[in-house]
């Protein structure tokens, strides 16, 4: 196509873009825009909009009549009349349902948000009494025999059993205490904590069990990009009994400001599949 | 219903007027610029430039033929509404936080901003009506300084021998225009600052919203509390439907804080509270930033909320809405 002279390039394509609109009203008062266009893949696309104009009649006084007359000034002067696309659209379609209560289902759920606790019953870790912990009275005296009470001298070590006087010979995989070469890492007596500070080490967490007796392992859950605790960790003991004391003792105890929750972990298996 | 999109500002908006008649709405924004649109179809009428710093507040008179503005540049501006031309400009020390003509049209009040050494003061200036309105007086016709803690909304009272005015620290007040003399003050009103402040239709009461996450009806004459509106989030604006008997809210999480929650949580919906039984009856959502202000066509039929998204939403309101009894019989009637 020969270009004419004194003609912009940019205005030829314009006049292109124009042409595929075609505008037709029905007898029913129905519009069909169809545009033809190019998509970014340079197929052909063609459009329709079907609408329908319905015109709104409303009685006003003469001044607001008379504004609507007035001439466009500012950023919008010498602008055609009606509204401009570049500063006016037309938004999603939104509902303002009028109805009682909306507040009331809404703080409820808030209620429950902020406090999950409401409804439970409060029970002291240390007295078992209705109250929290750290109010308790018997605080100072029931401490003292809880966690820090564990005496290295009444742990039990390894193979104990085995260095009886006088006892047989038995293989350290029978005790259940011992490692053996077909034990796998899912028979030794695992411990599920959770609600583990963020910041917890491997070190910090055998500190705190071996207390007990002999950690085989301590695995901590981490995120894979940034490294931090993702607040449950798995530790292995050698021996059962030692496992099933440590449970107890850990379990409820304050750690780092948290509440550490310890349980047996669960095989895999036999994990319930998440929901 | 479909809101009409308003994207005349590039930056938060600061305030939503609507003129008496409903057909026309100002709004000013931090972007040194104020629009005027038609109501009904969302077209922009006009701009009013001449500016230079954040418009923080816009009013305009009765027979809508002057508009006067307020801005951190130190200004205030009084322009002709027809044609977008500043007629006058006064100077201040410190920056104008807020303008309200009187119901008469005779007066401007403005608070000026509590900076550099200057104290926060309430002037009052009469509105020169006759020939093209550029012959103003520089000379205010009363000033005075709200005492204990800086003035941050003002309106005027049932008559405009009456200013009332919030304040940072929550208290309400009212002057005696002419005098400046403190007529009643309710220091309870709010426990932050106060962030809007509207009459009622018969200026018998106003609305206050606040920080505090409340707003407030109170009584005009003797600021005596009438009804609360507690919600969970700081409010930036609180407007009283004529008509039907709602309140609307607007606010949300702090603009600073905004990035660091989703959108749910930031809670920028328009609210919608029972005038009488103070409770919450309907949101509307749309905004992505904390809703600013908010302005209520005159006649009840549609609302204008600007955000610090820098849009404004005009929602003319469905059948459906002016159909709603949501307590059947109880509901009080209106005018």
């Amino acid at each position: 196509m020969p270009v004419e002279i004194g003609k912009s390039w940019a205005d030829d394509v314009e006049e292109l873009e124009d042409q595929g609109i075609e505008e037709t009203v029905d007898d029913e008062g129905v519009r069909t825009v169809t545009q033809i266009t190019t998509n970014e893949d340079g197929k052909k696309v063609k459009i329709v909009r079907k609408f329908r104009r319905v015109e709104k009649r409303t009685l006003v006084n003469h001044q607001v009549a008379e504004r609507k007359t007035w001439a466009k000034f500012g950023a919008e002067k010498n602008s055609k009349p009606g509204p401009n696309k570049a500063t006016t659209t037309v938004g999603e379609n939104v509902t303002l349902k009028i109805h009682p209560g909306s507040k009331a289902a809404e703080t409820e759920q808030q209620e429950q948000v902020k406090n999950p606790l409401a409804g439970k019953k409060v029970k002291c870790r240390l007295c078992q009494g209705e109250h929290f912990t750290t109010k308790c009275p018997y605080r100072e005296v029931l401490q003292s025999v809880g966690i820090e009470d564990v005496n290295p001298d009444d742990v039990p070590p390894a193979g104990a059993a085995a260095a009886q006087p006088g006892a047989k010979y038995v293989p350290p995989h029978r005790t259940g205490g011992g490692e053996s070469m077909t034990r796998t890492r899912d028979d030794l007596p695992t411990l599920r904590v959770t609600n583990v500070s963020e910041d917890a080490t491997d070190d910090d967490l055998r500190d705190l069990f071996s207390r007990f007796g002999r950690v085989h392992r301590v695995y901590i859950g981490r995120d894979r990009e940034t490294g931090q605790g993702k607040g449950y960790a798995f530790v292995s003991f050698e021996d059962r009994a030692v496992a099933e004391r440590a449970m107890q003792k850990v379990h409820g105890m304050g750690y780092d400001n948290l509440i550490l929750n310890c349980q047996w972990s669960q095989p895999r298996e036999a994990r319930p599949a998440p929901a | 219903m479909r809101p009409i999109l308003l994207q005349g500002h590039e930056r938060s908006l600061t305030q939503i007027k609507y003129n008496v008649d409903g057909d026309l709405i100002f709004s000013c924004s931090k972007d040194h610029r104020i629009n005027v649109w038609y109501s009904h179809n969302g077209e922009r009428l006009g701009t009013y430039d001449g500016h230079n710093g954040t418009i923080w507040t816009v009013d305009v008179d009765s027979e809508s033929r002057f508009l006067v503005s307020g801005s951190a540049d130190n200004m205030m501006k009084l322009w002709e509404v027809k044609t977008g031309k500043c007629l006058f400009t006064w100077e201040f020390p410190t920056a104008i936080k807020r303008v309200a003509f009187s119901d008469d049209d005779s007066l401007i009040a403005c608070i000026t901003e509590q900076r550099m050494g200057h104290q926060g003061a309430v002037r009052v200036f009469p509105v020169n009506r006759n020939g093209t309105g550029t012959e103003q007086t520089q000379e205010p016709l009363s000033m005075f300084h709200p005492i204990e803690s800086k003035a941050t909304v003002l309106t005027f009272g049932t008559t405009s021998d009456q200013i009332i005015t919030g304040h940072e620290s929550g208290k309400i007040t009212l002057y005696k225009t002419k005098t400046g003399d403190e007529v009643v003050s309710n220091k309870r009103a709010h426990r932050e600052v106060v962030t809007d402040i509207q009459m009622s239709p018969d200026r018998s009461y106003f609305i206050t919203s606040s920080k505090d996450k409340s707003a407030k009806l109170f009584e005009a004459k003797t600021l005596d509390e009438l009804k609360s509106y507690v919600t969970e989030t700081p409010l930036n604006s609180a407007a009283i439907a004529p008509k039907r008997p709602y309140i609307l809210l607007g606010g949300g999480q702090e603009a600073m804080n905004v990035t660091t929650t989703s959108l749910r949580q930031g809670k920028f919906e328009t609210r919608f509270w029972h005038k009488v039984f103070e409770e919450e009856v309907g949101r509307v959502k749309g905004h992505f930033g904390p809703i600013n202000t908010i302005a209520v066509h005159p006649a009840g039929t549609s609302y204008a909320s600007g955000g610090e998204d820098g849009f404004i939403r005009v929602h003319h309101f469905d059948d459906s809405y002016f159909r709603a009894r949501p307590y059947g019989d109880l509901e009080p009637e209106e005018d």
